[in-house]
């Protein structure tokens, strides 16, 4: 896809948008993250407002919300600390289960049902992660995969979770609600994301991804922080399911622990650009439209250009949109900072490829 | 000098000296299946010391570093560390009380920034909560730049570590080691892979730190010259076993040291 | 008695986990690829087998020996399928980071998966072959004939590809491979197609075995998850590259998922192999923990 084009038009990039210009604005980006996030957030707080209050679009746009928390909680562990997760949707089955269950069976409020989804789904990810992120690897993806079907599983013969047939649920707030509740969530997740990436705790979830035995032999008890990580993303996680479960007023094995819904979001995570803030976000708008819209004109076939849109992302553009054009912006900037000074006593003059 | 309670009777009798000592390992044995890589091995290095370890290939000489750090677990004897038995200690914990490490094959944070791989290596607050949510102050920011200058890499606080030359890393790897200010600092081979302009800047780099900060280093050396030129004292191992201790000049004199490196028995 | 006619049907499956499992081990242990959509092949096997069948009866019913010409039919295009898609697809991220393999074999899979959907609707099927007595009965065991056939067909393809790979010249350039990229490399074996070959023999056996699993269970678009993931738990019990070890791993696990579905219900089978296959990780300790956490 965007591959060939941004290869075969670099020269005219370059002089439509030159390097050091995406360098300036993501330099700009980093000084004022606090004020973009800001403007994002009142800028998405206004449709309801405006009027827009119900139908298709507010439907679709929630959903964008949705995915980018899932794709966005996903990216702290698989991005920023190097444990990619074929999961993760244990933890949105579970809260989506949790919050069903209490509201519909125990007639608990529905924002109480939700914390006890996300409590619930922390206290889940506690206890396996004491276990899966002892792998690495093959077996860690695996094995977070095992425990999906698993849950799947599990959910479906079971009596409390209404089996393969799952729950209904009728009695649901308005489509306001939702917006609102999935944009918080969203807003409030990238604030701490974007906060914990600048702080030490995040210098060592992105050491744990460079070179996890390093950070052992500078003093670090990685166990400790990569539990924090996944146990964070499984919070937000099993938010995000508790209030699907009532937004799509349906919740069945089948949709709570959805596998391809958990290779979807890996795939926005890494076509927005894994490991930052902006990039699982912008990936997770990007491709939800992009299904959305095949969903509408060719029915039946969006899974399978998901199929295939992965398929592309991964070979032809690994770094994703934020990722490249970081790369990009920064490919003069070494020699500009002084890379060739410093380099000048000696022969290192190549600077070492990191692929 | 503090009497340290040491409840082992056998090292009573040079307390003092050992007490001193930044780093003793007291007969230290590892075995791989019927191999013994690492066999009985005292070591001692005392503060402000530069001590080297040198060895013909497959001496042990990093199995001994590894049973140091933790990384691999002694089959028999005691490590200390500032008088403390951290022995078995898990290897971050046994980093975080004062035990710096250099890798062989150079090893930074390579998708981070030069300067988080610098904040990331500072020791201030450990590991208590709020200074891990608190972002990093001036005054570290200021010590980052400090060291990136000292090492003549100033002007690349910003850039991804793993664009920079093999040469480059290692000395952000140094620089890394001075932020964390450990009471020991292991180098293993730190004069390998990189050119010989950058070795006498490497020199000078170690001896200042030695010289101004007090720096404590223990460091494996294949480059004769080199160990040669900054080591106070050598410990030398073959097979396993230490064959010789010595100032560089005893070291270069003697016998058993010769015949090791020239394979005879 | 019912334990032992347990342990005798989980034998007979398992048999056929074992197959689908050992081409999965030649991939991870040759290409270095963890193939999310192997499963797919077996489900691919089973397609065209069944799709041969009703070319020649009509209808996807057949005697057992016209069944028995469908299955290399399904082996020979499963061969290429593998094949192309290690040369296209899968050759393009080798040696990239481990997730990315992953993720390219996952889509793979998704695409494949959802394609055959819309081919072939989500329905599943199954083919007849008809016999006229169908089971044996042997010391108060009940064998289904085709279950045994099965059985047979798959112990063939295992047996048939370790002799392969112990005799045949593209065998020992596959272990070669397998030990040494470089050095096979080296001394002039043309590495990315022994590599493509794994591919499509690794795939070949698993639509062989999907074949003959489409006559004793159902075969459905959406079935070759599970049998990746039963490959991945026989493999990690039996241990990467050991045929043996697949085998006895694949026996085993057909034994554990019939003894559960008699004693407990059948619906609980997939969740007690996907927790089987959490519990082996944890507490088979060689080669599981992370790279270089032992030197």
């Amino acid at each position: 896809m965007s591959t060939s084009e941004s290869e075969d038009s670099t020269g005219l990039l370059r002089t439509v948008l030159p390097p050091n210009q995406v360098d300036r604005v993501f330099d700009f980006c980093g000084e004022n993250g606090w004020k973009l996030l800001a403007l994002g957030a009142v800028v998405g707080a206004l449709p309801p407002l405006l009027g827009l209050e119900q139908g298709y679009y507010m439907t679709v746009v929630s959903e964008m919300y949705l995915f980018a928390i899932l794709a966005l909680s996903w990216d702290l562990v698989g991005g920023q600390t190097g444990y990619p997760s074929f999961g993760n949707m244990a933890f949105f089955g579970l809260g989506a289960y949790v919050t069903a269950i209490l509201v519909k069976d125990f007639a608990v409020a529905f924002p109480v049902a939700l914390i006890a989804a996300g409590l619930l789904a922390l206290l889940f990810a506690a206890l396996i992660g004491a276990v899966v992120l002892r792998l690495r690897g093959h077996y860690f993806a695996i094995a977070t995969l095992g425990v999906l079907l698993a849950a799947q599983q599990i959910s479906r013969n079971l009596d409390i979770t209404g089996g393969a047939s799952g729950k209904i649920l009728l009695q649901v707030p308005s489509g306001t609600v939702f917006y609102y509740l999935f944009f918080g969530v969203l807003i409030a997740e990238m604030a701490l994301i974007y906060y914990l990436s600048n702080t030490r705790f995040g210098f060592i979830l992105n050491a744990i991804r460079d070179d996890e035995e390093k950070a052992t032999a500078m003093g670090f008890n990685t166990t400790y922080y990569k539990t924090a990580a996944w146990m964070l993303a499984a919070l937000f996680t099993g938010v995000a399911g508790g209030t699907y479960s009532l937004f799509n007023t349906f919740i069945d094995p089948q949709t709570a622990y959805n596998g391809a819904w958990n290779v979807e979001l890996i795939a926005m995570a890494l076509l927005g650009g894994s490991g930052t803030v902006a990039g699982p976000v912008i990936g997770a708008f990007g491709l939800h439209t992009l299904i959305e819209f095949v969903e509408t004109a060719f029915v039946g076939w969006q899974l399978v250009l998901l199929g295939g849109a992965v398929i592309v992302t991964v070979i032809g553009f690994p770094e994703g949109v934020v990722g490249t054009l970081r790369e990009y912006a920064s490919e003069m900037a070494y020699y500009e900072r002084g890379g060739m000074a410093a380099v000048d006593s000696g022969e290192d003059t190549e600077v070492t490829a990191d692929e | 000098m503090s009497e340290t309670t040491e409840p082992d009777a056998r090292t009573a009798a040079a307390a003092t000296d050992s007490d001193r000592a930044v780093l003793r390992t007291d007969g230290v044995t590892k075995r791989f299946g019927g191999l013994t890589a690492v066999d009985d091995v005292d070591v001692e290095v005392q503060k402000g010391e530069i001590v080297g370890l040198i060895g013909p290939n497959g001496a042990g000489k990093s199995t001994l570093f590894n049973c140091i750090t933790g990384t691999l677990s002694a089959d028999e004897g005691r490590v200390y560390l500032q008088g403390q038995d951290v022995t078995d200690w898990p290897e971050y914990k046994i980093a975080r009380a004062g035990l710096g490490r250099m890798f062989q094959e150079t090893r930074i944070f390579g998708d981070m920034t030069v300067r988080k791989n610098l904040l990331l290596a500072a020791q201030e607050g450990g590991a208590n909560v709020g200074s891990l949510l608190r972002r990093p102050d001036d005054t570290l920011i200021e010590r980052t730049e400090e060291l990136l200058d000292y090492v003549d890499l100033g002007g690349l606080a910003e850039t991804r570590a793993g664009r920079l030359s093999f040469g480059q890393q290692k000395l952000i790897e140094f620089a890394m080691e001075l932020m964390a200010e450990p009471d020991l600092l292991l180098m293993d081979e730190p004069a390998g892979g990189i050119n010989p302009s950058m070795l006498e800047n490497l020199i000078e780099y170690i001896r200042t730190a030695n010289e101004d900060e007090e720096a404590t280093i223990f460091l494996i050396e294949h480059n004769m010259d080199f160990v040669m030129e900054i080591a106070d004292r050598i410990y030398v191992l073959a097979h396993g076993e230490r064959i010789a201790e010595g100032t560089p000049e005893e070291i270069q004199n003697d016998q058993r040291v010769l015949n090791a490196y020239l394979g005879r028995e | 008695m019912a334990v032992t006619q347990f342990v005798v049907n989980g034998l007979l499956v398992g048999a056929l986990f074992a197959a689908v499992a050992v081409g999965f081990a030649l991939i991870w242990g040759v290409v270095d690829i963890i193939n999310l959509a192997h499963g797919e092949m077996v489900m691919l096997g089973g397609y065209t087998s069944y799709w041969v069948l009703s070319l020649i009866t009509g209808n996807a019913e057949g005697s057992p020996a016209l069944f028995l010409v469908t299955v290399p039919a399904a082996i020979g295009v499963l061969y290429v399928v593998g094949y192309a898609l290690q040369r296209t697809l899968v050759s393009r991220v080798i040696g990239t980071d481990i997730f990315l393999t992953l993720l390219v074999t996952f889509g793979i899979s998704i695409a494949i998966q959802q394609l055959a959907i819309q081919a072939w609707s989500a329905n599943p099927r199954s083919i007849q072959v008809s016999f006229a007595d169908p089971s044996l009965v042997a010391a108060g065991l009940v064998i289904p004939k085709m279950k045994l056939i099965a059985f047979v067909g798959a112990i063939l393809l295992t047996v048939a590809l370790y002799v392969f790979l112990q005799r045949t010249r593209t065998g020992r350039a596959i272990r070669a491979v397998s030990q040494n990229p470089e050095a096979a490399a080296l001394v002039g074996i043309d590495v990315e197609h022994t590599r493509a070959v794994t591919f499509g023999v690794s795939s070949a056996i698993a639509g062989g075995v999907g074949a003959f699993i489409a006559t004793i269970l159902n075969i459905q678009p959406q079935m070759g998850l599970i049998y990746t993931l039963k490959s991945f738990v026989i493999v990690v019990f039996g241990g990467v590259g050991s045929i043996p070890g697949a085998l006895v791993g694949g026996l085993l696990l057909g034994s554990v998922e019939e003894l559960t579905a008699g004693f407990v219900s059948s619906q609980w089978t997939l969740a007690v192999s996907f927790t089987l296959l959490i519990v082996l990780l944890v507490v088979k300790p060689n080669g599981l923990f992370g790279e270089g956490a032992e030197q």
